[in-house]
């Protein structure tokens, strides 16, 4: 396992650094000038043509390119245009809140989506199938938007029972940081009260998230357990009398779920990019809101660091999810 | 499934504790700004409406922009005096003024903070540059500061207020690689002002927390219960952001609000909508340099395809005031004499007859970009879409953003054939619009734009700007703005009326063009 999972590791560098060309040349080949946008209101072109030679732009692309992949190999990925902060640090201090958010809604899509799978696996062409599959439907295109706007409508505004934004309520003081989720880092502190605040402020966020991934992971889930129920194991175990959801919760699930599987790696990615939407409507202080604050201001150093972090992440999930496979399937050991 | 009593009241209790209170409650004294922070906290480094905002509150100035029309108050200056050739200003401070770390502030921390901007040389130095040398500023008392010119300059005395005074003491130690402590300063503070910063609660572009300062040189008695805490938490999305004012949770919006936002607010008991007057020019602009915008005629085609009216009145619902120049008609030097392009598709269909007789290439697509966040400015483009597609014209909108407008605005063969977008006040003074619209020094900044070049209109703007006598300077920018109209290089559509939402329960607002109503320290939140 330890030999595949370094194959992996390996064949992911030549990609990342693929993508750390390809994005650094998009954004820097457009025909814009960092150095005009940085100076701001006011400026005089001469301060514009300062800034310039100050941050290298008016350096050949090429050079610019080199002195970059040398500074990201050195885990430096440069200072923010304009916050002059590390985009390390920033990215660190933000990173914790979109993995809860993600996690926060793979985990609701999976713990839901399974289940409602099954269901409408079993009663294949029955009235929980319909409700399935017009679920199904629905999730996948509906607008996040608009579903956002509905939930903080409804939630919010009518009923008053969750915060409309943001990670915590006003005046709250937070533990101190261990692990950067401020769930599991309230309950580490024994902080209670800063726990069930900020699973109130996950909620709606989760719930906008998860809905695509949730019904994407029911269809898969579905499809896999009709399969599933035509092998000749289902029959002869039902023959024999075998408890029937017993049977279905423990054996056709376990054979009903590789795709599922696939699908969750694939989500995660997914899900981290809508995060770049669902950040910006409920304020949610991760990397999706810095990444669209990146673009608004073209900080083209937080671009870069963003989108290789985005690569990064993706290619661990997809080695995570080839390990699940094989956990689940020692067969397919053999072919990885 | 069977629940016991003891079972429901366990998860009852658990409820409770989830829900605990009203989802919208807000801690009493604390006012919630949903404006946008600036990119960096340095009042040297960033000039935009949000640094204004944020230094208006955090730092002090030698003199201020107050209410609206806006007046020149001393405030950390009780007075000045200018010499008779206009070349030596003397400003004498106030005394026993504390900056945030105890420290008094004297004439050689202005004198510190105006050589750091200068050498910082960032925008809010622009300005300033072409008169004021880092030798030219000095401390000859510990409560007076000299200013010496090279030439006069007409704006010095309005561009005062631009520049923050910073506490060298609390800098100095953390500077590097004699940066001026400009790293440090980007997530610090180092004012005297109203409220300061709590370093631990900023996270840059996400939040800051800012406390009251009870030990401000104004004293406080003005404002028996002034706002405790200022917890600054920008709402990215304008229907977000606006929900938030409903529910109570946030207490001020932006003030670039579209009209369907400002009627849901209208109609709220929760908040209500300030609108005023202002000096923010909305302009769309044309390369000049670009066929078919460096023929007039063509130009002029532009200029009267906008239907001024319709998109002041049906679309802003009557939120702006038309502005046929670029100089604000609510500031001197504006010449009431000039009415501007009108609406008239005959007209435009005229002189796009004329320029295409003259081998203008009116028939290739034209694109004007928009920016996407400001639905004002899709609405305009969008507008003025179906218009010149009447007289011919193919416009097509682009999606950009301001910081890549003003990005690739910096070259003329990059420079979009259009682009549209606001110029705000700064300094009240005509320079801060027509003088860097239209004066060919300023090519290669966004505010110079369309590349217009015209020596007479350089020659009167650079005139009144090293003219000190507001009476002589003002119909050299009358004159100026005649010639640019008449040259037709942008299409000038409206002053804008600020429309920013703000909470029932905030108390005292009060609007200057200057900051768009961010001061806080005349607030007050009822119960």
């Amino acid at each position: 396992m330890l030999g595949f999972v370094l194959r992996r590791a390996l064949s992911a560098i030549p990609s990342l650094f693929g993508l750390l060309v390809v994005t650094f040349l998009l954004i820097r080949i457009v025909p814009a000038d960092p150095a005009a946008a940085l100076a701001g209101d006011n400026a005089t072109p001469q301060q514009i043509a300062a800034i310039r030679h100050q941050y290298g732009f008016d350096r050949p692309i090429g050079e610019q390119l080199i002195i970059y992949i040398g500074q990201v190999f050195r885990f430096n990925f440069g200072e923010s245009q304009y916050s002059h902060r590390p985009v390390g640090l920033d990215i660190r201090q933000r990173l914790p809140a979109t993995l809860e958010l993600t996690f926060g809604s793979l985990l609701f899509a999976t713990l839901v989506g399974i289940p409602i799978g099954v269901v409408a696996g079993v009663y294949h062409n029955r009235w929980p199938d319909f409700v399935l599959r017009l679920f199904s439907i629905t999730g996948v295109a509906i607008a996040a938007f608009w579903f956002a706007i509905m939930l903080q409508l409804l939630f919010s505004m009518q009923l008053d029972w969750l915060p409309l934004r943001g990670r915590t309520g006003t005046g709250i003081v937070l533990p101190s940081e261990v692990t950067g989720s401020l769930l599991l880092d309230s309950l580490i502190a024994g902080r209670l009260d800063v726990f069930a605040d900020a699973l109130r402020h996950l909620v709606l966020p989760v719930a906008t998230l998860s809905l695509g991934a949730l019904a994407s992971i029911a269809r898969f889930t579905r499809a896999g357990v009709l399969e599933t129920m035509q092998k000749d194991f289902v029959l002869y175990e039902r023959a024999v009398g075998y408890p029937r959801w017993r049977l279905i919760w423990i054996y056709v699930l376990r054979n009903s779920v590789i795709a599922a599987v696939s699908q969750i790696g694939l989500l995660f990615g997914a899900l981290i990019a809508g995060a770049v939407v669902v950040e910006s409507i409920f304020d949610w202080p991760g990397i999706g809101n810095y990444t669209v604050q990146a673009i608004l201001t073209a900080d083209y150093k937080v671009m870069l660091a963003v989108t290789l972090l985005i690569g990064v992440i993706y290619t661990i999930v997809n080695i995570l999810t080839d390990l699940t496979h094989g956990l689940l399937d020692p067969r397919l050991w053999e072919q990885l | 499934m069977q629940i016991s009593r003891r079972e429901f009241g366990a998860l009852a209790a658990a409820a409770l504790a989830f829900r605990g209170q009203s989802a919208a409650a807000v801690e009493a004294g604390v006012f919630v700004a949903g404006q946008d922070l600036p990119a960096n906290l340095d009042p040297a480094q960033v000039l935009d409406v949000q640094a204004t905002q944020y230094a208006l509150n955090a730092y002090d100035n030698l003199y201020r922009y107050e209410g609206n029309p806006a007046k020149m108050q001393p405030w950390l200056a009780t007075d000045h005096t200018v010499s008779a050739d206009g070349l030596t200003w003397e400003f004498k401070l106030r005394e026993g003024v504390k900056f945030h770390d105890g420290s008094e502030l004297t004439a050689d921390d202005v004198v510190y903070s105006f050589q750091r901007l200068l050498a910082i040389r960032r925008a809010p130095a622009g300005p300033l540059q072409p008169i004021l040398k880092p030798d030219s500023v000095s401390a000859p008392a510990r409560h007076t500061v000299r200013f010496t010119l090279a030439q006069p300059f007409g704006p010095f005395f309005a561009m005062i207020p631009m520049v923050a005074i910073v506490n060298p003491r609390a800098i100095k130690p953390n500077e590097e690689n004699g940066d001026w402590g400009a790293k440090w300063l980007a997530s610090n503070e180092a004012g005297s002002g109203a409220y300061r910063l709590l370093p631990a609660g900023y996270v840059p572009l996400e939040r800051a927390d800012l406390e009251k300062y009870d030990d401000h040189f104004m004293g406080w008695s003005d404002n028996p219960h002034p706002i405790k805490r200022i917890e600054w938490r920008p709402a990215k999305v304008t229907s977000t952001r606006v929900l938030a004012l409903l529910n109570g949770t946030l207490d001020m919006t932006d003030s670039f609000l579209p009209v369907d936002q400002v009627e849901r607010i209208d109609k709220s008991s929760n908040a209500h909508v300030a609108k005023n007057v202002t000096m923010r020019l909305l302009v769309i602009r044309m390369n000049n340099t670009k066929p078919p915008f460096d023929n007039l005629n063509a130009r002029k085609a532009f200029a009267h395809s906008f239907n001024y009216s319709g998109f002041i009145d049906e679309i802003v619902k009557g939120n702006a005031v038309r502005d046929p120049v670029p100089i604000p008609n609510t500031i001197w030097g504006f010449p009431k004499d000039v009415s501007g392009y009108e609406f008239d598709l005959k007209k435009a269909k005229g002189y796009f007859d004329k320029a295409m007789g003259e081998g203008a290439p009116m028939k290739r697509p034209i694109q004007m970009h928009v920016q996407q966040p400001l639905e004002q400015t899709v609405q305009a483009g969008q507008l003025f879409q179906s218009d010149l597609a009447t007289v011919g014209i193919d416009l097509k909108l682009v999606n950009d953003t301001f910081a890549n407008l003003t990005s690739i605005s910096s070259k003329a063969e990059t420079t979009p054939d259009m682009w549209i977008h606001w110029v705000s006040a700064y300094y009240l003074d005509p320079d801060n619009w027509i003088g860097q619209m239209y004066d060919s020094k300023y090519h290669g900044t966004w505010k110079a734009s369309c590349w217009y070049s015209n020596s007479k209109v350089d020659e009167l703007l650079r005139k009144a700007r090293f003219t000190t006598d507001q009476e002589d300077r003002g119909p050299l920018y009358e004159q100026a703005a005649r010639l640019v109209v008449a040259d037709s290089p942008d299409i000038w559509i409206y002053n804008m009326v600020e429309v920013c939402g703000v909470s029932n329960r905030v108390q005292g607002f009060r609007h200057c063009p200057v900051g768009s109503g961010g001061e806080m320290r005349w607030m007050y939140l009822s119960a």
